[in-house]
């Protein structure tokens, strides 16, 4: 079998509020999966439901491998240090401390630190520790760069690709689309409690991204055109240019950001 | 050491660099001793007598009704919980050590009063030791078994707070550890035995270890038992 999870139909209400409304997805062994939706979209009910933490109404779950799960908001007592919580949970999980990854996620630096004196970053870097210490196969992370700075991110991100690198099924639920974009291999887009979109990010911009987008630096300063047409619009603009006597210092053509699909697919499907 | 012995280390550590508990398993219980120690057995002598045990129901409520709730809060009323359950640790295991770590502080901060008492206040030892330790360790359990409750099911530190007062206050005034049972109304005395505090008392007197004592003590024990069992099921 090479699918780590599949759920198929899967159902959750609140009281009278739906927040799943028969979900389906399918994620492949070794892959980077990332669950996008606006606030409210059903991202964290759907992946608590499938990592157990959460009762569901209907549908099935399969889980095909050992989670380790980085929770969105999360928490330890006050007064334990980044190494008690690490011993800790490899007791109960009857594994051995990896001590590359300690190193690796920066542990060993602030191990003598209690947990309520710990910075946002290193908070996170931690509950990653924790939740990589059962060795699992499948690893959730919801929201794991939530309140980083640049640095934090970008070690994060690597920390993410040597997980990938070394077989591990990541499922990734964010609000940043860059880090989407970039270490991702399949989007899947939740909208009112269904996926709504899965594929690729070029999958993602074939479907909504119709238009291209040509920025031209000049030493005049930037311009933007919107066009559908790139062949034309772009031998037509060059002409232009070249008749102004308008050097160009830089030429990107692109079309469109990851957000902005993400924005139209949300918007389509709620009109 | 395994996952569950190693938990329990752990709490008695934490419990250690945590002030809350500090204070209210030893610094104000021992205060409390020092300073009443003093007064009651100069106003009343014959309080010699019973000093140790009246001190110990004082401390242990306090622990027990104070201090081991807002610990279990911290964890079963937060995110920490979820973190547990995430990574593979057992949902009781939060309760179970800390539980035994008040315990052992609980018992600690007991044996230092025992010690001290007839020291500084020439208060009278129990006649037999062992079954007044036997009788000292099932009045700490039966307490730490409704702080639990509390711990478990009360969700704001401000409500436990006020409850835990609720239960403290009438523990230490109508179990007649302060002054003779015989002073109060019989309305209060009645209410007085609802709570463990004057079956603990008068379960580490001299003699008091009997059958008709400990049969409320067990009956608690065991009813909170299952409301813990029950409220963790549903934490789950």
């Amino acid at each position: 079998m090479n699918c780590a999870i599949q759920v198929c139909g899967l159902k959750k209400s609140y009281g009278s509020h739906r927040v799943l409304n028969g979900l389906d997805l399918q994620i492949e062994k070794g892959e980077i999966y990332a669950l996008l939706g606006v606030n409210g979209a059903g991202k964290t009910t759907s992946l608590e439901c499938i990592e157990g933490l959460r009762n569901y109404d209907s549908g099935t779950i399969l889980v095909n491998g050992k989670m380790g799960i980085q929770l969105q908001s999360s928490s330890l007592p006050a007064h334990i240090k980044p190494m008690e919580a690490v011993k800790l949970f490899a007791k109960w999980n009857k594994t051995k401390i990896d001590s590359t990854m300690l190193n690796a996620l920066g542990l060993k630096e602030i191990e003598k630190k209690p947990y309520n004196q710990l910075s946002t970053g290193q908070k996170r870097r931690l509950h990653l520790a924790l939740a990589l210490i059962g060795n699992p196969d499948i690893i959730f992370l919801d929201e794991p760069t939530a309140g980083l700075d640049v640095e934090g991110r970008i070690s994060l991100h690597e920390q993410i690709r040597k997980l990938k690198s070394s077989g591990k099924t990541i499922v990734l639920a964010s609000h940043d689309m860059a880090e989407v974009e970039t270490l991702c291999d399949r989007i899947a887009i939740l909208n009112n409690g269904a996926i709504v979109f899965c594929g690729t990010a070029s999958e993602l911009t074939d479907k909504v991204g119709k238009k291209y987008f040509i920025h031209i630096k000049t030493q005049q300063g930037d311009s933007t055109f919107e066009t559908d047409n790139i062949e034309d619009t772009l031998i037509s603009l060059l002409a232009d240019l070249k008749q102004k006597e308008m050097h160009v210092l830089d030429i990107k053509v692109d079309r469109g950001t990851l957000e902005q699909h993400f924005m139209e697919m949300t918007r389509r499907e709620t009109e | 050491m395994n996952g569950f012995l190693y938990g329990i280390a752990l709490q008695c550590k934490l419990d250690i660099r945590s002030k809350s508990l500090l204070i209210t398993c030893y610094i104000i219980p021992l205060i409390f001793f020092l300073l009443m120690g003093g007064i009651f057995t100069s106003v009343m002598p014959d309080m010699k007598s019973t000093l140790i045990q009246a001190m110990l129901v004082l401390s242990v409520s306090m622990g027990a009704f104070v201090g081991l709730p807002p610990s279990l809060i911290e964890t079963y009323g937060s995110d920490i919980k979820k973190v547990y359950k995430a990574n593979g640790v057992p949902i009781y295991l939060g309760l179970v050590t800390m539980f035994l770590s008040a315990f052992v502080h609980l018992m600690i901060a007991c044996i230092v009063i025992v010690l001290l008492a007839p020291i500084l206040f020439e208060a009278v030892l129990p006649a037999q030791l062992p079954i007044f330790f036997l009788a000292l360790a099932i009045y700490i359990l039966v307490s730490l078994s409704i702080g639990s409750i509390l711990g478990l099911m009360i969700k704001s530190q401000s409500k436990l707070t006020m409850i835990a007062q609720l239960l403290f206050l009438p523990s230490i005034m109508l179990s007649g550890i302060m002054f003779p049972l015989d002073f109060l109304p019989d309305f209060l005395k009645t209410i007085g035995r609802i709570f463990p505090a004057s079956w603990g008392y008068r379960l580490m007197l001299d003699d008091g270890f009997c059958l008709e004592n400990l049969v409320y003590l067990i009956c608690v024990f065991f009813a909170a038992v299952i409301v813990c069992g029950v409220v963790l099921k549903k934490q789950k």
